[in-house]
């Protein structure tokens, strides 16, 4: 069992870097918006405008 | 959707024998206006047609054009870009701020559409604040091509200066969401090492590696506290400052206390630790304050609320020369040209012209009032029909418009201290709880050493707050989705219990019972060489040229005679020449000439030719469809209902008597509002006021909880905890059931709770109970309290 003195802080650590990336895409706006991309999937195609006569 | 009798692309009702309508992909939709056509066609024309069947339901009249076209041009200058604009290499980066948008397939819809203007490199759009970044070539489009564009699809533009970079909803949201990682990795962390250490106390464990397992549950689990359960702790700190404590304060002594006690324990190697609770307690509350943000951000935007009343420019006379500046750049003592049709920029005195302005904004009434030189006027305000110089006095916050929205933050600061009752409870009992189980583990201590961990074990486990603990979120979330299912937009989850215990409804009168704007009641021949489909649309055609409230009762889409010569002679009404003669509308005076009697309940308008009055026009603010209804249907359900109203006592008399309505204030300005909420709360009532102005700003805020209705002014949704969207006046009586509905949920789940943690407990005390059993209780007892609160979504 002493193998988990080595695994669980290196977990921790791993769990600390997943933290850090987490805060960093926070903080470069990625999450502002949660909706509009989801959206953006179904709604944008590759159609020019002009071919669009519905 | 829209309602099939509503505007298929703003979602305001259809005009009374306005055909108007629009093909998009192959069905044929009505719509209420040719500007809510022209920009349904430009969505189509695009190949857009999706963002209609992709979007929320509109707030209604959030896409409807503004039917006078802006000047945008104006802001292709060189001053406008440097005022609003930073350039830099030939690319120009603005921030503008789009109002009348409402959901994900708007911003779809705007950066979509701006990507087509020429030069326009990039576009980000913030449905979150409203806002959106661009940046293009200078050399290729100018800002007014972009404000332009804007426009075009319905929104109402309005560019930020550059150094308005604060956000403060963005910011709001980066932190919770953060927090909420934290805690919710604390908490799996915490419980995957609580499961060892429960497992060793199970089984048997090496004494090192328990204090092992502790040592790294406090380091995960203390982020968790000091971080992710941060605001917990200032609210609770600002309470008892305040001498006002929240429910906050036990949340708080219920996770300080476990944590501290868990510390203790784990470096006096103690029985046992609660770090996992901690960690779990935090990251439900957490979860639930994340998601009530979500739903207030959706719905407001408070920083721009005030703006939005001001125009974008400003026209400044500067030695004889006119020149247009934003309004943020108005200073004390410019001299400002207003013309007709202008919203006032700030507030100033009348140095030249006089003209009748539409005060409704600020007051409430109706009424147009007449403003000459030495007169006062006040941000926000419209001037209806004459050009008029002005001295600047006061701009920004400092203005009429400003003071109304502080004495509305400050209502809001000091609105009555709810306190959670259902949170409350569930604090209390982690308090007793973790009390009890350290009685347990003292006892068997004492009476059986070997036995005492596991016994304390079973304890903390089968008494695991979490039932407790998602009792009232649980239910609170369920009945936020069912609400907005139903068209109201939650945006204080303490509204429901409060929405549920009202016992006094009070309803402002313009806007909110009526429809707000005059309309026509009746019309009486006085010539009978005229019938009434002639008058009205001589009428109408001589009302186009004048903006005032009264003229767009007259609006209609028909074909109208043409007129020549029109004049509009201020607070008396409109003349030209229709086939040949000189007809004039307006008050009696000002169309025979002579004198004549006016009545007060109801405005009346002649309409003549060379001092013959042909017609006369009754028009009057009418009561809204379902008002009586809903007036009677809350009276039935044994709520107190009240009118205040800014209006006249004639008016509000006569609307009182014709819903029954015992208790009637009126001439009620914000400030005496708020006087009679506050003194309708000391004698216990609990208040609900509903309304829809922004002179009902402040009682919006003061007031125990509020609804405001989704066609009223920003201002008012920003202070008001419920938003109906729709144009009736039902959903209120649904929110007060629901509310009643889901507060029984509460009280079920609480009462489910208790009894289990009730039988639970004596027999986990008393060696009966096995860990794994207790686990596997606890997980039951959560799972019923959640699909307890599920049955929410199906009510009705």
């Amino acid at each position: 069992m002493s193998i988990l003195y080595v695994l669980i802080p290196l977990a921790l650590l791993i769990l600390g870097g997943a933290v850090w990336a987490f805060f960093w895409a926070v903080g470069s706006g990625q999450f502002d918006d949660l909706d509009t991309p989801a959206m953006r999937i179904l709604m944008d195609d590759d159609r020019a405008p002009k071919d669009s006569d519905e | 959707m829209a309602a099939p009798d509503n505007c298929f692309h703003c979602a305001l009702p259809n005009p009374k024998g306005s055909e108007l309508t629009v093909d998009i992909e192959g069905r044929s939709h009505r719509v209420c206006c040719p500007g809510c056509k022209a920009v349904a066609e430009l969505i189509r024309d695009s190949g857009m047609s999706r963002y209609y069947a992709m979007r929320d339901a509109p707030l209604p009249g959030a896409g409807k054009p503004l039917p006078e076209a802006s000047e945008w041009q104006v802001f292709n200058s060189r001053e406008m870009l440097d005022a609003f604009a930073e350039t830099e290499g030939g690319i120009a980066e603005a921030r503008i701020y789009a109002g009348g948008m409402y959901c994900s397939a708007c911003s779809w819809l705007i950066e979509t559409s701006l990507e087509k203007v020429p030069g326009v490199q990039s576009v980000e759009v913030s449905p979150l604040t409203h806002r959106l970044r661009i940046r293009w070539a200078v050399d290729k489009a100018g800002l007014g091509d972009i404000l332009s564009g804007l426009s075009n699809l319905g929104y109402r533009p309005q560019p930020l200066a550059a150094d308005d970079a604060s956000r403060p909803e963005i910011a709001e949201q980066r932190a919770a969401l953060k927090r909420l990682l934290v805690a919710s990795l604390g908490m799996m962390q915490v419980m995957m090492f609580a499961v060892g250490l429960y497992a060793g106390d199970f089984q048997g464990i090496e004494a090192d590696m328990q204090h092992f397992l502790r040592l790294v549950s406090f380091f995960v689990a203390t982020p968790v506290v000091f971080y992710a359960a941060k605001p917990f702790f200032t609210s609770a700190w600002r309470g008892v400052v305040a001498r006002r404590p929240g429910m906050d304060l036990p949340v708080s002594i219920a996770i300080g206390s476990a944590y501290a006690a868990s510390v203790y324990a784990t470096f006096t190697n103690g029985p046992a630790v609660w770090f996992d609770s901690v960690a779990m307690f935090v990251f439900f509350l957490t979860l639930g304050r994340y998601l009530e943000m979500r739903a207030r951000h959706r719905s407001i935007d408070r920083s721009v609320a005030l703006s939005q009343l001001l125009p974008n420019t400003a026209t400044v006379v500067v030695n004889d020369e006119n020149r247009t500046v934003p309004v943020a750049r108005l200073a004390k003592d410019d001299l400002v040209l207003i013309r007709a049709g202008d919203s006032i920029p700030a507030d100033g005195v009348v140095v030249a012209g006089a003209s009748s302005v539409d005060e409704a904004l600020l007051t409430g009434e109706a009424e147009p009032r007449r403003r000459a030189i030495g007169d006062l006027l006040a941000a926000g305000s419209v001037n209806l029909d004459a050009m008029m110089t002005m001295r600047v006095t006061r701009t920004g916050g400092d203005t009429a418009l400003g003071a109304i929205n502080r004495l509305s933050e400050r209502a809001r600061f000091t609105r009555p201290a709810f306190v959670n009752i259902a949170d409350r409870i569930a604090s209390y009992v982690v308090v007793a709880l973790l009390v009890v189980a350290a009685v347990v583990a003292l006892y068997w201590y004492f009476v059986a050493p070997e036995r005492a961990f596991v016994i304390t074990l079973s304890v903390l486990v089968v008494t695991c707050p979490c039932a407790l603990a998602l009792a009232t979120p649980a239910a609170f979330a369920a009945a936020g989705s069912r609400m907005s299912d139903l068209r109201l937009l939650l945006t204080n989850g303490n509204a429901i219990e409060v929405l549920s215990r009202a016992t006094q409804i009070v309803f402002d009168k313009t806007g909110t019972l009526t429809y707000g704007a005059p309309v026509i009641l009746s019309t009486t021949i006085l010539d009978d060489r005229y019938d009434e489909t002639q008058c009205l649309s001589i009428a109408a055609a001589l009302e186009q040229a004048s903006s005032h409230p009264i003229a767009r009762a007259f609006r209609t889409d028909g074909t109208l005679p043409l007129v020549t010569d029109t004049k509009v002679q201020v607070s008396q009404g409109v003349s030209g020449i229709v086939d040949g003669k000189a007809w004039r509308i307006g008050t009696a005076a000002f169309v025979t000439e002579g004198d004549a009697p006016q009545t007060a309940s109801s405005t009346i308008v002649f309409l003549g030719f060379d001092t013959h009055a042909v017609a006369r026009f009754e028009l009057t603010d009418t009561l809204r469809a379902d008002a009586r209804d809903t007036v009677k249907a809350l009276i039935n359900m044994g709520k107190k209902v009240s009118l205040v109203s800014g209006d006249n006592a004639t008016a509000v008399a006569a609307i009182a008597a014709a819903l029954d309505i015992e208790d009637a204030h009126s001439d009620c300005r914000p400030e005496d509002k708020l006087r009679i909420i506050n003194a309708l709360q000391e004698s216990g009532e609990r208040v609900v006021m509903i309304g829809d102005g922004i002179n009902d700003a402040p009682v919006l805020a003061g007031a125990d909880t509020s609804i405001a209705p989704g066609h009223g002014a920003l201002l008012a949704q920003t202070n008001a905890d419920v938003i109906m969207l729709g144009d009736s006046l039902h959903p209120i009586t649904t929110a007060i059931r629901l509310s009643a509905a889901t507060m029984r949920i509460v009280r079920q789940n609480l009462a489910w709770a208790v009894v289990y943690n009730a039988t639970a407990l004596p027999l986990a005390a008393a060696g009966m109970v096995p860990p794994w059993l207790a686990a596997i209780g606890m997980s039951l007892s959560s799972l019923v309290v959640v699909l307890n609160a599920l049955r929410l979504n199906r009510y009705t």
